[in-house]
């Protein structure tokens, strides 16, 4: 069954809202910011994508947002720009289901709360970090700050989180137990992710994030939310459909990928991940990366799905920010898109989208 | 800093009141309801604020209704108790 996408809500570095990605996307460059954190080292300025959430205020009263954190604000953001898109911020949505894909979680409220849980015993735990730190209060305070009645659902499968909640989103709208998913993928940069990343990359960064140089290690940690309405595909007016979602994993054999569509690469600068998409990809295949846009983060899958809605309801490609790097250019014209991620050794999944 | 001044300093950020400040938190105003808005969930935080931040434990419903009526009742609830 085909899906199609009618709405797209969005933030990240590169602003709010799809104008400001769009914009980032055809200019190639966002600016890259950074998050302190304490280390063996002293403070480090680590750098990262941020995002910022006070767009939320057009939609919720900032009163009522006191007990919400950065996370579920970035949640909630991009889900009303996905319904203000699609022209349904005022509809009912009984028929609506809600599937939110991260690969880490509310990591900020989650450490805070068992900071405090160490440092001053279970009395001196906040309980309110303790209802945000469960993996799926962002989807608790989107379904009821919008009233969103039907099933609610949180994946979270690192690298592979965003394929796999849309195959579940997908049967959902095949099933007919829903009309519209609102389908969403968060994560955040915390001072937890910054000081893995410090550990990892240790204190030299990369000036900018290199994607699809496989042998540089040139990952920035970034975050943000971007969220699609997706409805079956009847004809109605739409951004793009999405045509197939496969996941699964290569032992020893190789990757079947159309070869008619553009191959939007989830290559983002881990060196460990960087030759695996050179290996992958035939020799010859039209290629492009957009993840300097919004930076590295297991749920930049979702940012790739936005960006080919945009570039498949234009007709067409936006330049790889980085380079084509071994691969040939994306076309002027771009009517089928499969975006590729890949994950650990073997992991792979494929998304295929194409113009309406 | 006495016990007052630093109270609303920790209602405010620990409560994330993101639209009043200390200055602004009457001393005799009520927590909650009218005056500064707290509800039951900002209740038990406030348990566990006075406990992480003064030491103070409050041990049942009755001696906490007393203790929250305002930054006034708070602050001589602390004093009393602190280094008990």
């Amino acid at each position: 069954m085909r899906l199609s996408v009618r709405g797209i809500g969005i933030v990240g570095a590169f602003g709010t809202g799809v104008e400001s990605f769009e914009k980032a996307l055809v200019e190639g460059q966002v600016t890259v910011g950074s998050i302190e954190v304490a280390t063996g080292e002293g403070v480090q300025a680590v750098p990262a994508y941020r995002a910022d959430t006070a767009g939320l205020e057009e939609f919720v009263p900032k009163r009522s947002l006191r007990r919400v954190d950065h996370y579920s604000k970035l949640a909630l953001l991009g889900s009303f720009l996905a319904l203000k898109d699609a022209g349904m911020l005022d509809s009912g949505l009984s028929r609506v289901g809600l599937v939110i894909a991260s690969g880490y979680g509310a990591t900020a409220t989650t450490y805070a709360f068992l900071d405090s849980l160490i440092s001053g015993g279970d009395t001196c735990a906040s309980p309110t970090h303790f209802a945000n730190s469960v993996h799926n209060a962002a989807a608790a305070n989107v379904a009821i700050t919008l009233g969103i009645r039907g099933p609610s659902l949180t994946v979270s499968q690192f690298d592979m989180s965003v394929p796999s909640a849309l195959v579940s989103a997908r049967q959902w709208l095949a099933e007919g137990r829903v009309d519209t998913v609102l389908f969403g993928a968060i994560d955040e940069v915390s001072e937890l992710v910054a000081y893995l990343q410090h550990r990892r990359r240790g204190p030299r960064h990369a000036p900018a994030m290199a994607p699809l140089d496989a042998g540089a290690e040139s990952s920035i940690i970034g975050e943000g939310a971007s969220f699609l309405l997706l409805t079956r595909d009847e004809g109605a007016p739409a951004y793009c459909g999405i045509d197939s979602v496969e996941t699964g994993n290569l032992f020893g054999t190789q990757l079947s990928l159309p070869s008619d569509a553009l191959l939007l690469l989830g290559a983002d600068g881990r060196s460990e991940l960087g030759r695996r998409y050179q290996d992958a990809v035939p020799e010859g295949a039209q290629a492009a990366c957009y993840t300097p846009i919004y930076g590295s983060m297991p749920a930049a899958a979702g940012f790739d799905l936005a960006a080919a809605a945009l570039a498949l309801k234009a007709g067409r490609a936006f330049a790889s920010p980085a380079g084509p790097g071994p691969f040939v250019p994306a076309p002027a014209a771009v009517s089928r898109i499969c975006s590729l991620r890949l994950a650990g050794p073997s992991e792979y999944a494929t998304i295929v989208m194409s113009k309406l | 800093m006495d016990t007052k001044e630093k109270l609303k300093q920790i209602l405010v950020k620990d409560l994330n009141l993101e639209e009043v400040t200390p200055e602004e938190i009457s001393d005799s105003a009520p927590l909650f309801g009218e005056g500064l808005g707290l509800d039951s969930l900002d209740a038990v935080e406030l348990v566990v604020i006075v406990q992480k931040h003064f030491g103070v434990e409050i041990k049942d419903m009755e001696e906490g209704r007393k203790a929250f009526q305002s930054v006034d009742s708070l602050a001589a609830y602390i004093e009393e108790r602190k280094g008990a």
